[in-house]
């Protein structure tokens, strides 16, 4: 009684249960087929077609997907796109690489790429090749050109770069008054300013002066990053050997966290949806993704964007670019290999396109100079921020140490837990991560 | 026997990754011998995300029992049985990620309804979900609010089937309504219970998608459950198969000690 | 029966009650079709807004026919159809077979095998799932229907094992004993007796596989490569925008879209559930 008999294919006849069983499948089976056939012959013949994982669900997949049409009419080159979630797109890469059941591009994070290339998910990218596509350093900005390299070797070419901005809700910030002469809101130039302005926010009720993060702020490990990098400390040690937590830079920036809530009361509860809130007009100011600014305008709220500022020592903007990498096949395909070069070719060399539709700025120079990138206020702020960016440390055990630290901060953000306490608990979770 | 081969053999897998160090895209295993397991004693996060879990089952036990046989009977005395009961239902035909993110907006802090609703009323409102006092309690009520469409239907159907002449016998006895019910109801509706039991038991070892999306695991680990725990080390940090089948391999141990006593307890008098 | 008019107002008093927290119940669900129907900006508003106006079909729009080319939720609807109806047949048709003969025959290692299936209902499917994925790579399955449907049912096969040879041990034996005196072969007395009196079991069953076929997320997520043979809770979590800030209107509108067959098969089982009560209830 193998699978075969039970599945798709005959009836042995022995009883109507199992014919019955055997029938349906049979009908769907062949409908299937049927349908997927139909489909095929009414595609059209490309040259050759790449599959390509990505993770932009989301206003800028459709723009991923203009672009990619364009590509095609220019090159004949088709792409066969598989897109999900970013976290469910790593976690089926880990899977499928291995198995040989990978793409031929993928789109991933920075902070991907040292725990893919350490674990032989990504194949390297040699240097003379690079340069041969016409990808030099030279044209990009050096956190971007920096975050595809994993212990001396590159495996990814940056395309763009989500980042930090501190967006301001104009209804609220006039209601506390908070307008310059121009009636247009300002953001605070230091910490202390910070502090005071969003208490005079948040005297209106329901009202809160400041968060950072998306939705749970106290979870935000982007932001505990951004800031732990403005006072020029980081999750690990330069040698990437022990956590850097418990140094005394990352303990004030842990206290301030501990202090958003529970002390100064300008911030919203550690789960709170704060894009529901900015648009509710519940929020004032809000430091968060520029990936967040197409869905403002969208639910036309009326904001400005400015350059994240200087809270600690330096104006750090936390970035996380996107990359291009090739997943190792089994067997390189010369043809296939050389068409996904040509897709990235072509999607850095159109990038303005991708800036102006999907708002996200281009890691390469040479479009920053676009005037109709720099005419567009929010895109100016975006790249005002270049020379403060920032990304994550090179070790495989950074994605790791983030989920780690997610509870962590949590944990402070409620005054669950004392700052100091909490760090040292992270550090020694830290440390125990395994090799 | 099909699904022996299926079921079986990645089961025994799991049991033999168990004692390795395996990593998920690592190429060579090496036989660690009990490592892994030993190194679960030493890891906090699973025992609290076992004694969280093995809260919320406690916890959640008496709710999920009994909520829906109160609205099992008091449907079975009312009119409309039939529109009530689609009505109830209907949550249990959402996904879980639906549900929680229905009950995330329903619960937000700041832009929520129910907080909402209570501050016109003067009550203060709490982020329910991020207090760790209140946010598994919280989960909780979701979880009871998607399921108990289910086993409302189940108990229904048991309920309609106890004879009426016993209830109109103990009538005639001059039993009062409650006593009908813990001696004639209850009684024959013992069967439906273990399995409305057990099937809650292993479902909410189980629990993952509710808790996920509402709260993360948090606020800090407090509701982080074991099967969170789990997919976590096999699938994010680091992609640890071995410690995962580790301990998936302690929790079917303890659901099954679990289980066992429970067993014990309700299977009683099944002779009537 | 006569009613007394203190019973009947009772149970009309009694019904009011019920009617009013039904109506609290579908909140939610209210919030999730609402949601679905309001403009982008509308979305998001305090004091909350329960009724949709101006009322917007753009949602649906993008969710059926506007969606990312990479699933097109028409055929991921299609998918998931195939995958689930398949399911249950499998699934009730084997735990139907394989109940029996626990519950009335006896051979050796009957009750080990029992146990057996009992405690693999214990194991997180989230720790199968790799040698799962080794094991259907190998069948060459992956990204095919039986790789869905097989799997799927192999998880759902020991629970309605469980259940039904709980129902079938309270099956009073007279009628076997009577149709195997008449001259039955057990196959006939399986089918002629036991099936059709089963049905409120057997359809309790399927609305439970039914919905956890429909719903599943984590093995398909991998197990499929084609995007075109994605089922819906894969292709609607491209709804979700990158980064977890949602775009509630297309996520509502698609929950409410998927949650419509399983109301179907609701309906459908629940009249058998009700007929067959009558013949012979859940007992145990």
């Amino acid at each position: 009684m193998s699978a075969r008999d039970r599945g798709v294919n005959g009836s042995d006849g022995i009883s109507p249960t199992r014919a019955r069983v055997s029938r349906r499948a049979f009908v769907a089976g062949v409908s299937a087929a049927g349908v997927a056939a139909w489909t095929r012959r009414t595609g059209a013949q490309p040259k050759s077609t790449i599959t390509y994982w990505n993770g932009l669900t989301g206003a800028d997949g459709k723009v991923m997907d203009e672009l990619i049409d364009s590509f095609t009419r220019d090159t004949g080159i088709r792409l066969e796109q598989q897109r999900l979630p970013w976290a469910d797109l790593y976690a089926k890469l880990q899977v499928a690489v291995p198995a040989g059941e990978g793409p031929d591009l993928a789109l991933i994070h920075t902070v991907e790429v040292p725990h893919f290339a350490n674990d032989g998910v990504l194949e390297a990218i040699d240097d003379a090749t690079a340069s041969g596509k016409g990808f030099r350093g030279d044209d990009y900005l050096p956190a971007t050109w920096q975050g595809g390299t994993y212990q001396g070797k590159r495996y990814s070419l940056p395309l763009d770069v989500p980042q930090h901005i501190l967006y301001l809700n104009v209804k609220v910030m006039k209601d506390a008054g908070l307008v310059g002469a121009d009636g247009k809101p300002r953001g605070p130039g230091s910490r202390d300013e910070l502090v005071t302005m969003a208490k005079r926010i948040a005297k209106s009720p329901d009202v809160f002066g400041f968060a950072i993060g998306t939705v749970g702020p106290g979870r935000y490990t982007w932001g505990f990053h951004n800031l732990l990098w403005q006072n020029g400390a980081n999750i690990y040690t330069a040698d990437l050997k022990r956590a850097a937590v418990t140094e005394p830079a990352a303990l004030e920036v842990a206290e301030f966290w501990a202090a958003l809530e529970g002390q100064h009361k300008i911030a919203p509860p550690a789960n709170a949806n704060c894009r529901d809130a900015f648009i509710a007009g519940k929020l004032g100011m809000w430091i968060a993704g520029s990936w967040n600014f197409a869905g403002l305008r969208e639910a036309k709220v009326e904001f400005v964007a400015v350059p994240l500022p200087r809270l600690f020592k330096q104006p750090v903007v936390w970035a996380m670019p996107h990359q291009y990498a090739f997943p190792k096949v089994k067997t390189v395909d010369r043809s296939r290999r050389d068409a996904a070069w040509a897709h990235v070719r072509w999607m850095t060399d159109h990038v303005a396109e991708w800036t102006l539709k999907a708002g996200q700025v281009s890691a390469s120079r040479k479009a920053h100079g676009d005037p109709r990138i720099t005419g567009d206020p929010v895109l100016k702020a975006l790249l005002s921020q270049a020379p403060n960016w920032q990304v994550g440390q090179p070790t495989p055990k950074w994605v790791a140490a983030e989920n780690l630290t997610r509870p962590v901060i949590e944990s402070v953000y409620t005054g669950q837990k004392p700052a100091k306490a909490a760090m040292e608990d992270l550090a020694r979770q830290i440390n125990a991560l395994p090799d | 026997m099909l699904f022996a081969v299926y079921r079986l053999y990645p089961l025994l897998e799991g049991l033999r990754l168990s004692f390795t160090n395996a990593r998920l895209g690592r190429p060579t295993q090496q036989w660690v011998g009990l490592a892994n397991y030993t190194r679960l004693a030493e890891d906090t996060r699973f025992g609290v995300s076992l004694w969280n879990t093995a809260f919320y089952t406690v916890a959640s036990t008496l709710p999920i029992l009994a909520v829906p046989l109160v609205l099992a009977l008091a449907l079975n005395r009312g009119r409309l049985r039939g529109l009530l009961r689609s009505v109830f239902f209907f949550p249990f035909t959402l996904s879980v990620v639906t549900v929680g993110l229905a009950w995330l907006w329903l619960l937000d802090p700041v832009v929520g309804p129910f907080n909402y609703y209570l501050r016109s009323i003067g009550v203060p409102a709490r982020s329910w979900l991020a207090d760790p006092h209140t946010a598994m309690w919280a989960i909780i009520g979701t979880t009871v609010w998607w399921v108990t469409g289910y086993y409302l239907v189940i108990y229904l159907a048991g309920l309609q089937d106890i004879p009426r002449d016993l209830y109109e016998a103990a009538a005639l006895d001059g039993a009062s309504s409650r006593h009908a019910f813990w001696a004639i109801t209850l009684p024959l509706l013992r069967p439906v219970l273990l399995f409305v039991g057990v099937t809650h038991v292993i479902g909410s070892f189980q629990l993952f998608g509710q808790v996920f999306v509402l709260t993360g695991g948090g606020p800090g680990d407090s509701t982080r459950t074991v099967v969170q725990h789990l997919y976590e080390t096999a699938f994010q940090n680091f992609f640890q198969f071995g410690a995962a089948s580790a301990m998936a391999w302690v929790l079917f141990a303890v659901i099954l000690a679990f289980s066992v006593l429970q067993f014990r307890l309700l299977r009683g008098h099944t002779e009537y | 029966m006569a009613a007394t008019p203190r019973i009947d107002r009772q149970s009309w008093a009694l019904t009011v009650a019920l009617l009013a927290l039904a109506v609290l119940w579908l909140a939610p669900i209210a919030w999730v079709v609402a949601t679905s129907l309001k403009p982008a900006e509308n979305i998001i508003r305090l004091p909350p807004e329960w009724i949709p106006w101006p009322v917007t079909g753009a949602h649906y729009h993008e969710v059926l026919l506007g969606s990312s080319r990479t699933a097109r939720i028409g055929r991921a609807f299609v998918n998931s159809l195939v995958v689930s109806i398949g399911s249950v047949v499998v699934v009730l048709g084997t735990s139907a077979l394989a109940a029996y003969p626990l519950a009335r025959m006896r051979f050796p290692g009957r009750d080990l095998i029992f146990a057996l299936l009992v405690g693999s209902l214990m194991i997180p499917n989230a720790v199968l799932l790799v040698p799962q994925y080794v094991l259907t790579q190998q069948l060459g399955w992956l990204s095919t229907y039986q790789g869905l449907i097989v799997p799927e049912a192999a998880m759902l096969f020991a629970f309605g094992v469980f259940l039904l040879r709980q129902f079938f041990l309270g099956m009073p034996r007279e009628l076997e004993d009577a149709a195997r005196i008449d001259g039955a072969g057990p196959w006939q007395v399986f089918w002629r007796i036991i099936v059709p009196l089963s049905q409120p079991v057997l359809a309790a069953l399927a609305i439970f596989a039914f919905r956890s076929a429909w719903n599943d997320f984590l093995w398909p997520l991998i197990a499929v490569n084609r995007p075109e043979m994605f089922p819906l809770p894969v292709a609607l979590a491209l709804l979700r925008s990158a980064y977890s800030s949602e775009s509630y209107g297309p996520i509502m509108a698609g929950a409410a879209l998927s949650a419509v067959p399983l109301l179907v098969v609701f309906v459908v089982a629940n009249r058998r559930i009700v007929e067959g009560v009558r013949l012979s209830g859940l007992k145990g």
